[in-house]
């Protein structure tokens, strides 16, 4: 092999080379330019549709978090301030107190503080609740619906995919906007958050 | 040199020792934490069967201090062993972190101290071509390893493959098709009366395996749904217990839709999927109607023919008395003339035929029941009572058993006694039990007479029967049946008892209910509704629901003393008996439909 | 007592309903109006992470490709490439918690050209995109020390031992077919299998299930004396960059100068990435080869259509993972998720839904039909793979010196630190 061949057989492959390293660049280009229309300048992040919720209870353990990063959200627009709250007590508990026997949560997550007669307000300790929508599917069937379940998105890690979206039986969880980070029924908001 | 002797004697060096002893130490934080994790699991909060059977002992006496205290010092201790476990797997998690973090880091330090270059080994290794030759070799046995493991693999799962779920794209999700051995049986059985055409839909001969546990009767499909009047089996026990406990017709309050029936009919709804079901006729129309269970529109109404003119009846029984059925792929609605069709679920005619015009007063009432593939329809009347099971894909007649009874107006129920599974039907002498896959009578006994209108009500292993002017029975089923105890204090011509396994229901039709002992008849308690009672009261978890003749539904508790808990008024009159799905109830009212809940 | 609190609680309940009516319908107890003037407070709905620190992440991301790549290029420090490695553990890692990497971007990037109703964040595709560009230019100096995975692995792997060539080119078609399985899940829009089985993520997050715990540990346990088992044997991003690296630009070179031959670097490798010099004399008679080339050729549509048959055999089985499709199953089979007598919530769900069956069963057998199609593609794709693997084994690669072998080097600098040739020395 003459040293003139070798010469042509190397800027050959160069050659070759040349061609793949761009229709590679051009590929990424291609797909970069097909994905063009559906590129978002936001981010997403995981949010419980409460409408579609049925407080299964898979929130409290399908979060790859413990615990969970779904916690109880109390719209206070919404409370009727119960003094029998569906959401607070068993069902068919007979004194209205805090005993340990009438709560509902299982980890006294909710407080009650009296307010005036009749009425109660109950606040949720974001740090005990772990998300297993008991309270939420009381205040449904006996009260307002003002307990809703929504990720927390202060906890959330954000998974690329939520593996709570993935057991959840209603499909209620979805990717929403991260500008609107919160989908809960009848909250007046002031400012967007 | 004695320098260098004394460095190798000493056994480690300070990054050795650290690399040692973070080891140690991340092992056992390791094997702390997995210790950890399983005990947090079984700490479950919300789960805590300790603490729900305590609040349940509570229940039970409400006065107990003792306990009270025990269940807050129960809860307080086993909140505090649930967050603290979570605490401590937390901070284990970052000390093992520490822990295996200083190990690679001693790990690396030692690894720096020693020479980097490595012996040579000589002489050179393989050489290309051989290098190349053995992973071509090996890269093709592995392929061909994974093709045939595939291979394996595909074929072992193929039976379960073979059939995508997509195959059958229907509205059926109980595909139970059942041919009993017996089923060779010629027609000779079927009256000449019955003629059926059959739709060419339904091929008659796909003869298919038993794929059916008959003991599991109900099938959870049923229970899921309300298969029949009263529900799975027909004897008052709904499986949804989440029923709304108030609502009001006037303000609309909890109601979710109301949508006008057609024509008139004393049956009632009945609920499988997305679907309610009612029928309705007068002299000249036959019609069976699918509601939309979630908005209330009329998902389609399907005429049945009249074959026969109708006979009289008077007015509260009407043409359209006896309750539809349904298995999930077909309705089956039955009319006063004995006209029997089933309309699949979008509504198409897949069969119908005639029963022969029944001779009794009043109007036929008897609702009709599924028990897997066969359709039992009670047929009593003044001569030739039968009871009979029609194929539900055809309409031919499985079996028909004559029964020597005088005309009745009850519906057959379906009972598993756990180890077999019973037809009970009622009429004057008694209570007789069949045997559903061949008809064949099991049992009789003598407890009733007169013009029977109430079905039975069953639980736990006792069927109780009551008649106007006759008396209340209670029987253990069983080849040799018995009479544990009868009481005739109030006795019922329309609606039918309920049972609990421990309370039995008795309402009358002119407002009276009275709870007995299901085993010693004792009477715990008679309440006076003031308001006159067709429709029949229905267990919905441990509450009973009844409703009276003014549309009020009286809700109590199912218990030794009587709590109301409720009395949501609906405003129109109802006679009919309510249908319970989840989270609603449906009910027939004046000329409306009604669904309650959300 | 107890009686006269529920009657109470009826009228009450009767009366707010009567009055809630007008004011609003939803509320069964209207909002009560404080005479003491108590102030109801607000719903408090923390914010999640600043749009502004999500960019951050690519400016990091960009920041710390270029600097690594200037290391192992241009510096040639393997002290430098360890530590942006302990940075990329650190940031990407645990303060990022493994959210979000670009081996995980594959499936947005997949879900997004597939699926009509998706967007991808600019962010997931940036991170898909430049460890492709910056690989096509400088080698896999993303898998040397930016990816958390590949870093954390590469901490751990203290006494790595050599893996049999052909054990290597054998477990070197894994990253493939697991490639294929992810971009068909995710194409049809079923899961995210990549993210699934991360066996890493628990650990920066301190915070998995126990079984993904498990699978880490053994994955770093054996990481030790393997190296990087997750990046040579499983990671679908790899095979990716591994493709892209053979063509790429530049890449780091054992030596600085000329090779002298000297062997000091033949076991430095963990990977077992150094090609070794080849003689050509070694070269087999040409017509072996080529009649061995043109055969090997010939037989790359058999393969193809092999592992396609092969694996739309088990398309169903894959279709089974969607969540709609079992559902379906399970509803025909009435099986009720094997729960026994209390109904399953799916089904539950199910029948709320308003969804007839015919609808769900319409949706699935669309969903079939593209995992039927799907696996043969995937099939396909694995025949071709393997068929392409033999092909490469054929062809004579002529090199004189001690070279990183493009595809499957990690750039990671090692082999440097063993080299006796200095730049300029020469």
């Amino acid at each position: 092999m003459s040293a003139e061949e070798k010469n042509i057989k190397l800027t050959r492959r160069d050659f070759v080379r040349k061609g793949i390293q761009f229709s590679i660049l051009g590929g990424i280009g291609v797909m970069a330019g097909g994905l063009l229309p559906k590129l978002v300048g936001q981010e997403y992040v995981w949010q419980i549709d409460t409408k579609k919720c049925t407080h299964c209870g898979r929130c409290a353990t399908s979060c790859i978090k413990t615990p969970s990063a779904v916690k109880c959200f109390h719209a206070f627009d919404m409370c009727g301030y119960c003094d029998l709250c569906g959401g607070y007590f068993r069902q068919g508990v007979k004194n209205l107190n805090t005993g340990a026997e009438n709560q509902l949560c299982p980890t006294a997550a909710i407080t009650r503080q009296f307010i005036e007669e009749p009425f109660f307000e109950y606040h949720i300790q974001k740090d005990l609740c772990i998300g297993c929508a008991k309270c939420v599917k009381g205040c449904e069937a006996f009260g307002n619906g003002s307990l809703q379940l929504q990720v927390d998105q202060s906890i959330c890690d954000n998974c690329n995919e939520c593996s709570i979206a993935r057991d959840c039986p209603s499909n209620a969880i979805s990717r929403v906007p991260s500008g609107k980070s919160y989908l809960m029924q009848g909250i007046n908001w002031k400012n967007e958050t | 040199m004695i320098k260098e002797d004394k460095k190798t004697k000493r056994p480690f060096d300070l990054w050795e020792s650290i690399f040692l002893v973070s080891g140690v130490f991340s092992f056992v934080v390791c094997v702390l934490l997995i210790a950890n994790y399983f005990q947090i699991n079984r700490a479950d909060p919300v789960n805590t069967k300790v603490l729900n059977a305590l609040i349940e002992r509570l229940e039970q006496d409400e006065s107990d201090q003792a306990l009270r205290t025990e269940i807050r010092e129960f809860d307080l201790l086993a909140r505090k062993a649930y967050f603290t476990n979570q605490w401590q797997i937390r901070f284990g998690g970052y000390l093992l972190l520490a822990g295996v973090l200083v190990c690679i880091l001693a790990a690396l330090m030692i690894d720096a101290k020693k020479t980097k270059v490595k012996e040579i080994e000589l002489p050179v290794k393989k050489t290309y071509v051989l290098t190349q030759r053995n992973a071509r070799k090996w890269l093709s046995a592995g392929g061909l390893m994974l093709a045939v493991t595939a291979m394996v693999f595909a074929y072992i799962t193929h039976k379960n493959m073979e059939d995508p779920v997509s195959g059958e794209a229907s509205t059926g999700n109980d595909r139970n098709t059942f041919v009993d051995p017996e089923s060779n049986r010629s027609d000779d059985l079927s009256p000449d009366t019955t003629q059926f055409a059959v739709a060419d839909t339904a091929k008659a001969d796909t003869v298919k395996k038993l794929v059916f546990n008959p003991l599991d009767y109900p099938t959870a499909a049923m229970k899921n749904n309300f298969p029949t009047f009263r529900g799975a089996g027909a004897i008052g026990l709904s499986h949804k217990n989440n029923a709304p406990v108030s609502w009001d017709g006037a303000s609309g309050r909890n109601i979710k839709w109301k949508t006008a029936v057609p024509l008139p009919g004393m049956n009632s709804p009945i609920v499988w999927g997305n679907f309610v079901f009612l029928t309705g006729a007068n002299e000249v129309k036959q019609e069976v109607y699918c509601f939309n269970k979630n908005t209330g529109k009329i998902i389609w109404k399907t005429n049945v023919p009249k074959s026969t003119q109708s006979p009289k009846v008077s007015d509260d029984t009407g043409h359209a008395a006896a309750s539809a059925a349904t298995d999930g792929e077909n309705v089956y609605a039955v009319f006063s003339n004995g006209d029997i069709a089933a309309i699949d679920h979008a509504g198409k005619m897949i069969w119908s035929g005639n029963l022969g015009v029944p001779d009794k007063s009043y109007g036929h009432s008897s609702s009709l029941i599924v028990y897997f593939d066969k359709l039992i329809v009670q047929y009593d009347q003044k001569k030739g009572s039968n009871l009979m099971a029609l194929d539900t894909k055809t309409g031919k007649t499985i079996w028909s058993t004559p029964r020597k009874v005088k005309s009745s107006w009850s519906s057959p129920s379906i009972v598993n006694t756990g180890s077999r599974v019973e037809i009970l039907v009622l009429a004057d002498p008694g209570l007789s039990s069949y045997d559903p896959a061949t008809g064949k009578q099991l049992w009789s006994i003598n407890c009733t007479s007169g013009e029977v209108g109430p079905s039975i009500a069953y639980a736990n292993g006792i069927a109780f029967a009551v008649n106007e002017y006759a008396k209340l029975a209670a029987i253990k089923v069983g080849d040799q049946p018995t009479i544990l105890w009868e009481n005739n204090d109030y006795l019922s011509d329309v609606p039918s008892p309920v049972a609990t396994k421990d309370f039995l229901f008795v309402a009358t039709s002119y407002g009276e209910v009275a709870c007995y002992n299901t085993k010693s008849g004792e009477e715990y308690w008679v309440h006076d509704f003031e308001a006159g009672i067709y429709s029949s009261p229905m267990i919905v978890g441990k509450l009973v629901y009844l409703m009276d003749r003014k549309g009020t539904m009286h809700i109590f508790k199912a218990e030794k003393k009587f709590t109301l808990v409720g009395e949501p008024m609906l405003g129109e009159k109802s006679d009919y008996t309510p249908a319970f799905a989840d989270g609603q109830v449906f009910i027939r009212a004046g000329n409306n439909l009604y669904c309650i809940g959300k | 007592m107890k009686k006269s609190i529920y009657i109470l609680f009826f009228i009450l309940s009767a009366i707010f309903a009567f009055q809630s009516f007008p004011v609003n319908a939803e509320n069964r107890f209207p909002k009560p109006e404080f005479e003491q003037g108590h102030i109801q407070p607000e719903t408090i709905t923390p914010s999640p992470r600043l749009l502004l620190l999500e960019y951050l992440d690519v400016a990091v991301l960009i920041t710390a490709l270029s600097l690594i790549s200037y290391f192992i290029l241009k510096k040639r420090s393997r002290k430098l490439v360890f530590w942006t490695s302990v940075f990329s553990v650190l940031y990407f890692g645990f303060y990022r918690e493994g959210c979000v990497c670009s081996i995980g971007a594959i499936q947005n990037v997949t879900l997004a050209l597939f699926k009509d109703d998706y967007h991808i964040p600019l962010t997931a595709f940036l991170f898909f995109i430049i460890p492709l560009i910056y690989t096509l230019l400088f080698g896999r100096t993303f898998c040397a020390g930016i990816c958390p995975l590949g870093a954390l692995q590469d901490i751990v792997g203290l006494k790595p031992m050599p893996i049999e060539a052909w054990l290597e080119k054998v477990l070197g078609i894994f990253p493939f077919i697991y490639l294929g399985l992810a971009v068909l899940f995710a194409a049809t829009g079923t899961d995210f299998v990549i993210c699934r089985y991360d066996p890493f993520v628990g650990f920066f997050r301190l915070d998995a299930s126990f079984t993904m715990f498990m699978i880490g540990g053994l994955f770093l346990i054996a990481g030790v004396f393997i190296a990087r088992p997750y990046c040579r044997f499983l990671c679908p991003y790899g095979a990716l960059l591994n493709i892209i690296s053979r063509f790429s630009f530049k890449h780091m070179t054992i030596t600085p100068e000329t090779c002298i031959n000297c062997r000091l670097c033949e076991n430095a490798c963990p990977y077992g990435a150094i090609n070794m010099p080849v003689q050509l004399k070694e070269k087999e008679k040409t017509e072996t080869v080529v009649r061995r080339y043109i055969l090997l050729s010939i037989m790359v549509p058999i393969f193809i259509f092999t592992g396609g048959f092969l694996a739309s055999n088990f398309s169903s089985g894959f279709a089974h993972v969607n969540p709609k499709v079992k559902l379906a199953k399970e509803l025909k089979n009435n099986t009720n998720y094997g729960m026994g007598e209390k109904e399953a919530l799916e089904i539950t769900a199910f029948r709320s839904s308003g969804q007839s069956m015919d609808e769900l069963n319409l949706e699935v057998a669309k969903i079939e039909k593209e995992f039927y199609l799907g696996s043969w593609i995937l099939g396909g794709f694995t025949g071709l793979v393997f068929g392409l693997m033999l092909i490469s084994l054929t062809v004579f690669k002529y090199h004189p010196d001690y070279s990183p072998n493009k595809a499957t080097c990690h750039s990671c600098a090692r082999c440097m630190e063993f080299c006796p040739v200095k730049p300029g020395v020469l």
